[in-house]
């Protein structure tokens, strides 16, 4: 293995030299020793969070708008579509190590081919994505040689939280993303923003089970059935919407609206790791 | 009025209630423009979506959302109408030449909506994550919050109605043939025009309201049909019934638990199989019978066809040359492993293609037959759509049997069918776009409902070459090969003799059944196995034939040859693309395929006729 990506390193930083993306990539390889590449957003965010800078990453201009914290430094190179990550330009980015997750499963052993894998499992169905990625955080911490800087994010981030915890009260909050101006998504028990929730003491108006992100998409009119429920809309929000939603009986009619228990968010990557629910408890206590 | 505070009553007014009105408008507004469309086309299978102008106006919304979302504040409804009208606009344009008959507007129709539907599909796939309201039009929901829509579609209905009474006769005398119709004293272009018109706006006006709803446009007329209506006014009634009982039972029946049900994916998975079980029913089904529109458009015949192959044949390896080694630079040998499994499972894929595509079209004696039309590709995308929602995290092995066992299922569906209505051509086709419909229609359920897994399906849908890996491409290769060079000259002889006509065939000693079915097994195992690798959507089993017939190669045998080779150049070629054009970013190969044939068909397609007509 030590053999093949040596000289794939070697091939790399000499032969693409003439490339803008792989002039990028060896340019960040001085930043951290340990060559990084990402394909997952979880495990992009927290090797992020823990100081270490990948060589490559997936869907970088996205990442930036949706995702925002941590922030991601120039001269990473992009590994293109997170559903269908570039394997020439992994390659050619000569990385140490691999930071995936279960969603990869069908390419793990092509990756695996590139170089060692790590798989994340904070965004399984039927698990409580927060605990799970305070666990991750730990495991990833030993695995990049930085044990401190993920013991001490680890307990920032719970220190946050239960300070921000105090602050809330035994609230009922119904998360939803706007599909458009007749459907919504919202969020369960087992997603990431949902474990959050539990972990801030809040309720989630939300009871059904859950496919780990959102319930996928319900008729608007279903929020009527829980009225008592603090409305928490989440970015991005598709153009033309809220305008439609102004005049739609049934959005001006949910005692939510009524009263004014509406509040938006700013975007935060439902599939994230600890970064992510961090920024999303501080978000929701800023709104 | 509804008091304010009672919440119930406000869901019934301006949830209930507009959505039942809503429901019966949408049908009647389906049933009345697939009816029209059928009667001007005297095609038993156009409606808005067969015809590219429910595809055309889902892009122009989707791409309005990414690129110019001030135009949706403005007007959505807009948009959309737009949208279906260009790719109207443009499939009549297509068609023009050969007067807008019936067999070419379908054609250039199906060529547009599948361009349309690449490019779609691209969108969602680049910015998917953000854009579920494409995901939501594409599925066509009725849920209401107003009754503004209601207003907004009825008065288009009644007008659309009174239309139709006053083109009643001229539609009638339609329904002849054009020499009769014009020695009636009607303008036939003018009358044609005015029709379609009609129909794209009717059709446009639901799309831009609720999305797309298929098959209610189809499926009305021929229930009408089949309860010896003859009238088209009847179908505006059969459509509201079947699409009102359609909303009943997405609302009743819990598929995927608390998800929503889009109306429109319920209506194909319902209209799907009921036309299937009248199939034979239907007698006096096609009207007459303008055979050779679309397979003769422009072609000449060749003197040497096996000089034209054998130019195609030394293109093949310039080609692979470009593919592997372009961009490497130093990296070729390090970059070789990953680049040539997917370029020979391409080439398979589309050799297998224009194989398969070729057969099904001489045996239907349909130019629009091929292996995404008749259903087998949607039958292996079904099957690996279940298999990705019931295993958490499956494996190749899993994901290949998956999907043949789907290709296999919708094989023998389609040859029970065709079975007992003896193979007729006009049978299958019309059983390969209802069992193709209903395999997306649960395709869409699946989509709409949000699941990161969708996401999975959708890379798969669009024909990816991306996972192919070094086994897959020689066991693709092999499958390519080995039956090609078996069975070709066989089934060439066959292919000769069948469209002579049954008695023809019968007098030369060929056993029509048992040839036919061999035919179609050859065809479907060939689909089948192509599908696994490009997705159901790649296009090139309908576009390759053509090619082939359009350069010259006329008789079975180099068509055959020159479809293998064309279908393995343009999938080798739209690989290619589909991994550069936008790197790193990868697109799906299934949508290069696309984006290059369907274009060069449509250009085909509005030349005019020149030389000898092909027969």
């Amino acid at each position: 293995m030590t053999a093949i990506s040596r000289r794939a390193f070697l091939a790399g930083a000499s032969a693409l030299a003439a490339m803008p993306l792989a002039a990028s990539a060896s340019a960040s390889a001085s930043a951290s020793p340990l060559r990084i590449a990402a394909v997952d957003w979880a495990m992009l965010e927290t090797a992020l969070a823990l100081g270490i800078v990948p060589v490559a990453a997936t869907e970088l201009v996205h990442y930036r708008r949706w995702v925002v914290t941590p922030e991601m430094p120039d001269g990473v190179a992009d590994l293109g579509l997170r559903g269908a990550p570039n394997l020439e330009v992994l390659v050619r980015s000569a990385p140490g190590l691999i930071l995936s997750s279960h969603f990869y499963a069908g390419i793990r052993h092509r990756l695996a081919r590139i170089a060692p894998v790590v798989d994340s499992t904070i965004n399984m169905p039927g698990g409580n994505p927060y605990r799970r990625a305070l666990e991750e955080t730990a495991e990833l911490g030993e695995r990049l040689g930085t044990p401190d800087t993920a013991r001490e994010l680890i307990g920032r981030t719970e220190d946050a939280m239960d300070a921000l915890a105090g602050r809330f009260g035994p609230r009922s909050v119904l998360l939803v993303s706007l599909g458009d101006a007749r459907h919504v998504r919202t969020f369960g028990g087992d997603s990431l923003f949902g474990s959050v929730l539990e972990r801030l003491g809040l309720v989630n108006a939300w009871r059904t089970a859950t496919r780990f992100r959102a319930t996928a998409t319900v008729g608007l009119e279903r929020l009527a059935e829980m009225p008592d429920a603090t409305l928490v809309v989440l970015d991005p929000v598709p153009p033309g919407v809220w305008p439609a939603l102004a005049d739609s009986a049934i959005w001006q009619a949910l005692p939510s609206v009524r009263d004014g228990r509406v509040v938006r968010l700013d975007a935060v990557n439902p599939f994230g790791g600890l970064p992510a629910a961090r920024r999303f408890a501080e978000l929701l206590a800023r709104a | 009025m509804p008091e304010a505070d009672s919440m119930s009553q406000v869901l019934f007014y301006y949830s209930t209630l507009p959505r039942i009105a809503m429901a019966c408008l949408c049908g009647a507004a389906l049933g009345l423009s697939g009816a029209l469309l059928q009667r001007v086309l005297r095609n038993p299978i156009a409606e808005p979506s067969t015809l590219g102008i429910s595809a055309g106006a889902q892009l122009a919304l989707g791409a309005t959302t990414i690129y110019a979302p001030g135009l949706l504040d403005l007007s959505r409804e807009g948009v959309a109408l737009a949208g279906g009208l260009a790719a109207m606009l443009l499939v009549l344009a297509l068609s023009w030449r050969q007067g807008l008959r019936p067999v070419s507007v379908v054609l250039a129709g199906l060529v547009v909506g599948l361009t349309c539907g690449a490019l779609s599909a691209t969108l969602i796939q680049l910015n998917g994550e953000y854009l579920i309201s494409l995901f939501i039009w594409g599925g066509g929901s009725l849920s209401q919050q107003g009754w503004g829509s209601v207003l907004a579609l009825a008065p288009r209905l009644a007008l659309g109605i009174l239309a139709a009474a006053l083109l009643l006769r001229p539609l009638t005398v339609l329904g002849l043939d054009d020499t009769a119709a014009r020695s009636l004293g009607v303008a036939l272009h003018a009358t044609r025009l005015g029709i379609l018109l009609l129909s794209v706006w009717l059709a446009a006006s639901v799309v831009s309201l609720v999305g797309i709803i298929g098959f209610v446009g189809l499926a009305a007329p021929a229930f009408v049909r089949l309860a010896g209506a003859r009238s088209p006014l009847w179908s505006p009634v059969m459509g509201a019934a079947l699409l009102l009982l359609a909303d009943t039972l997405t609302g009743t029946v819990p598929i995927l638990g608390d998800d929503l049900v889009p109306t429109g994916a319920m209506t194909a998975l319902l209209g799907g199989p009921m036309l299937l079980w009248m199939l034979p029913r239907l007698h006096a089904l096609s009207g007459p019978a303008d055979r050779g529109t679309g397979s003769g458009a422009g072609g000449r015949r060749s003197a040497r066809p096996w000089l034209l192959i054998a130019a195609l044949a030394a293109v093949l390896p310039l080609l692979c040359w470009v593919v592997l080694a372009a961009g490497a630079g130093d990296d070729f040998r390090e970059l070789l492993p990953w680049r040539w499994p997917r370029l020979v499972a391409a080439l398979a894929a589309g050799a297998m293609l224009g194989a398969s595509g070729t057969v099904l079209q001489r045996l239907t004696g349909n130019p629009m037959a091929s292996p995404e039309v008749l259903g087998i590709s949607s039958g292996a995308g079904l099957g690996l759509a279940v298999l990705v929602l019931s295993v958490a995290a499956p494996g190749r092995l899993e994901q290949l049997g998956a999907t043949t066992l789907g290709a296999a299922l919708a094989l023998a569906v389609m040859l029970l069918l065709a079975r007992r209505g003896g193979f007729a051509p006009e049978r299958m086709l019309l059983a390969g776009v209802a069992l193709a419909a209903t395999c997306g229609a649960a395709l869409t359920v699946i989509m709409s409902s949000g699941n990161p897994r969708a996401f999975q399906l959708l890379g798969w849908l669009t024909g990816s070459t991306y996972s192919v890996e070094a086994p897959d491409a020689l066991l693709a290769a092999g499958f390519a090969v080995i039956p090609l060079l078996l069975v070709a000259p066989l089934a060439a002889r066959w292919l000769e003799i069948l469209p002579l006509g049954e008695t023809a065939a019968r007098g030369l000693g060929i056993a029509i059944a048992p040839v036919r079915l061999c035919l179609i097994l050859l065809a479907a195992v060939l689909s089948a196995a192509a599908t696994l690798i490009v997705g159901p959507l790649s296009f090139a089993g309908l576009m390759a034939p053509h090619l082939a017939r359009l350069i010259g190669l006329h008789r079975p045998l180099p068509q055959l040859a020159g479809a293998v080779l064309i279908g393995a150049l343009l999938m080798g070629l739209s690989d290619w693309l589909s991994r550069s054009i936008a790197f790193p970013y990868q697109l799906p190969v299934g949508l290069f395929a696309t984006l290059i044939g369907g274009p060069y068909l449509m250009w085909l397609l509005a030349r005019p006729p020149g030389g000898r007509q092909g027969r």
